[in-house]
């Protein structure tokens, strides 16, 4: 869990090769198996637990051009404490920031458990030269970054010069040390399942901690079916190495029950070990806003109105 | 000739809707059974989403612009009046006075749209203060109106329960019960009238089975009850209000200037005079 070592690994390129060139992937049998674990019905009690889990993993990400120092200590303020009328309501996970922002957001963060998460290697393009991505990596890690979400060389994927990405994930590894690496492989430009399974495959063979579905800047972001896939390679990856890698879906979930049919998906696959922050999380703007929001309505009964909830 | 019998369905976001749960209740006119959509506590959740941006959309409409929609609406009345006529005939009514409620309705409807652009300037108010700046009182329409129908036959009774708050930038949930088969008729030339979707949702059912969903919800901000309902529910309701600051209203007034006060909030400002 966490802080894996790409040196650790038991894994060489030529098994990654072989792994990827093996990837094939039954689209109709797919869609059915997360369509069918879409139809769960969720009981009350069980709905809160779910609800206050999702808080707890979630990255309150704001990544605008916009972004001031202001903006990022309200988003902080709310990460703590999500709603301050109710102490029940944990903090979520971690915040995600621009690395220019990363001091700022750690200072206020403080005495909390929220981690502070950075976006680097050029997110959300990623097409820039090596050289640029690692100053940019270490940059976020000297300001104090706990976690670091990089995107994959998608030129370089989709070009077919897989070695190529693999080598820019360790590159960067090395520079994150034990700092927790996660790696986007934004699905929406990969197109295919085949494709996800093989970013998957090597982004997990380089040495990332977690490996995230999308930078939420694509109309196409997260979907259950990518998820499903990605979840399929972590299990996979883990009965060759031993090393369980988390998950983090990003980009297009924005309301709870969305988010409680990930949940289950991750339950009924990988197992309750998974239903953990340290290896399950979501990326997070709106939805906090309508977790926080349904939470309430189960306590009181009574739909909420997103002005009665801290802005962040 | 075959008698195609129509299916009247919820009108939610500028779009005809059956119940997501698929119920219905089942009213009789003129030994015909029809079946009309018996809203849920979902449905009544999607219409309030939908009212909620459709407020956003009708209240920044400009006072001329709804001017003209409302009597775009009156148009499309008139142009169907003969159906609107039997359908009323269709409920007992004789022909005449089906016409007089259906004349009503359109003469109500002009009156409230030569209304849009002045009811501002009649509402608000320069205060008189004794300093040297301007006090002044404006009005803003208050937001999301629920309104129930009441229990007698007539578009223009649906009407009066509508276009108080309607005309002065509120979006409305219409419910109505007894008055439904009309109200979902009336939602089509609410369709050609250029509304923004969202501005008016018509839906129809039971009230007793969302009076709870209702009164609590949040982004309600007014509930207007044109029946009379009997004083546990009432009391449940002002009491479910009361924890969102929502206003009840039972059986407000629909006459004239009056009609519209229940659904304006003032805003106070003042500026300095000039020297």
């Amino acid at each position: 869990m966490g802080n894996i070592k790409t040196s650790d690994l038991s894994i060489q390129w030529s098994n990654v090769l072989e792994m990827v060139y093996e990837s094939r992937i039954d689209s109709v049998g797919l869609n059915e198996r997360v369509n069918s674990l879409a139809t769960r019905s969720i009981k009350k009690d069980s709905k809160l637990e779910a609800l206050n889990m999702i808080v707890s993993m979630c990255d309150l990400t704001t990544l605008e051009g916009e972004d001031t120092e202001g903006k990022i200590s309200q988003m902080v303020a709310k990460a703590i404490k999500p709603n301050p009328l109710d102490s029940s309501v944990p903090s979520v996970a971690a915040v995600c920031v621009y690395p220019s922002l990363v001091g700022t957001a750690k200072e206020k963060v403080q005495n909390s458990d929220v981690k502070v998460a950075a976006v680097s290697s050029y997110f959300p393009s990623g097409q820039v030269p090596m050289e640029s991505k690692l100053l940019d990596t270490k940059y976020a890690i000297e300001s104090g970054a706990d976690e670091i979400d990089i995107v994959i060389n998608r030129k370089a994927f989709l070009e077919g010069d897989y070695r190529r990405v693999y080598d820019e994930i360790v590159a960067l590894k090395e520079v994150c040390q034990d700092v927790h690496l996660k790696t986007i492989l934004e699905v929406g430009d990969l197109k295919t399942y085949e494709n996800i399974r093989k970013a998957s495959l090597i982004s997990l063979a380089a040495g990332s901690d977690f490996i995230k579905t999308s930078t939420g800047k694509l109309s196409i972001g997260s979907s259950r079916q990518a998820c499903y896939v990605m979840l399929k390679s972590v299990l996979d990856f883990e009965s060759m190495t031993g090393v369980k890698a988390g998950i983090k879906v990003a980009g297009g979930i924005r309301d709870a029950k969305d988010a409680i049919r990930y949940l289950v998906m991750i339950n009924e696959e990988m197992g309750s070990d998974w239903l953990n922050p340290e290896l399950f999380r979501f990326g997070a703007s709106s939805l906090l806003d309508d977790v926080l929001k349904q939470i309430k309505k189960l306590k009181t009964g009574a739909y909420q109105a997103g002005y009665y909830f801290p802005r962040g | 000739m075959i008698d195609i019998k129509k299916t009247y369905k919820n009108y939610v976001d500028g779009k005809y809707v059956r119940s997501e749960s698929g119920k219905t209740y089942t009213k009789e006119l003129k030994n015909e059974f029809y079946e009309l959509p018996l809203t849920s506590k979902k449905d009544i959740r999607d219409a309030v989403t939908s009212s909620k941006n459709g407020y956003k959309k009708w209240s920044s409409t400009t006072p001329y612009l709804r001017m003209q929609i409302l009597y775009r609406l009156s148009e499309m009345i008139e142009g169907n009046k003969e159906s609107y006529v039997e359908l009323l005939m269709d409920h007992g009514f004789t022909k005449q006075k089906a016409n007089k409620d259906i004349d009503e309705s359109i003469k109500n409807i002009v009156w409230f749209a030569g209304l849009a652009d002045k009811w501002e300037q009649l509402a608000g108010n320069l205060n008189p203060v004794s300093e040297e700046y301007f006090n002044i009182s404006h009005q803003n329409p208050i937001g999301v109106v629920f309104s129930l129908s009441g229990s007698n036959v007539s578009l223009n009774e649906l009407l009066m329960s509508i276009l108080p708050s309607l005309t002065v930038g509120c979006s409305v949930i219409s419910y109505s019960e007894e008055n439904s088969v009309m109200a979902l008729k009336f939602a089509e030339d609410i369709n050609n009238s250029d509304f923004p979707s969202g501005s008016l949702n018509i839906l129809s059912g039971k009230f007793e089975n969302i009076l709870d969903d209702v009164s609590k919800h949040v982004e309600i901000n007014l509930v207007a009850l044109h029946k009379e309902l009997d004083n546990e529910g009432l009391k449940t309701i002002e009491q479910n209000a009361s924890e969102s600051v929502k206003r009840v209203f039972s059986q407000p007034s629909t006459e004239g200037f009056s009609s519209i006060l229940p659904y304006l909030e003032t805003k106070t400002v003042w500026h300095p005079k000039g020297t």
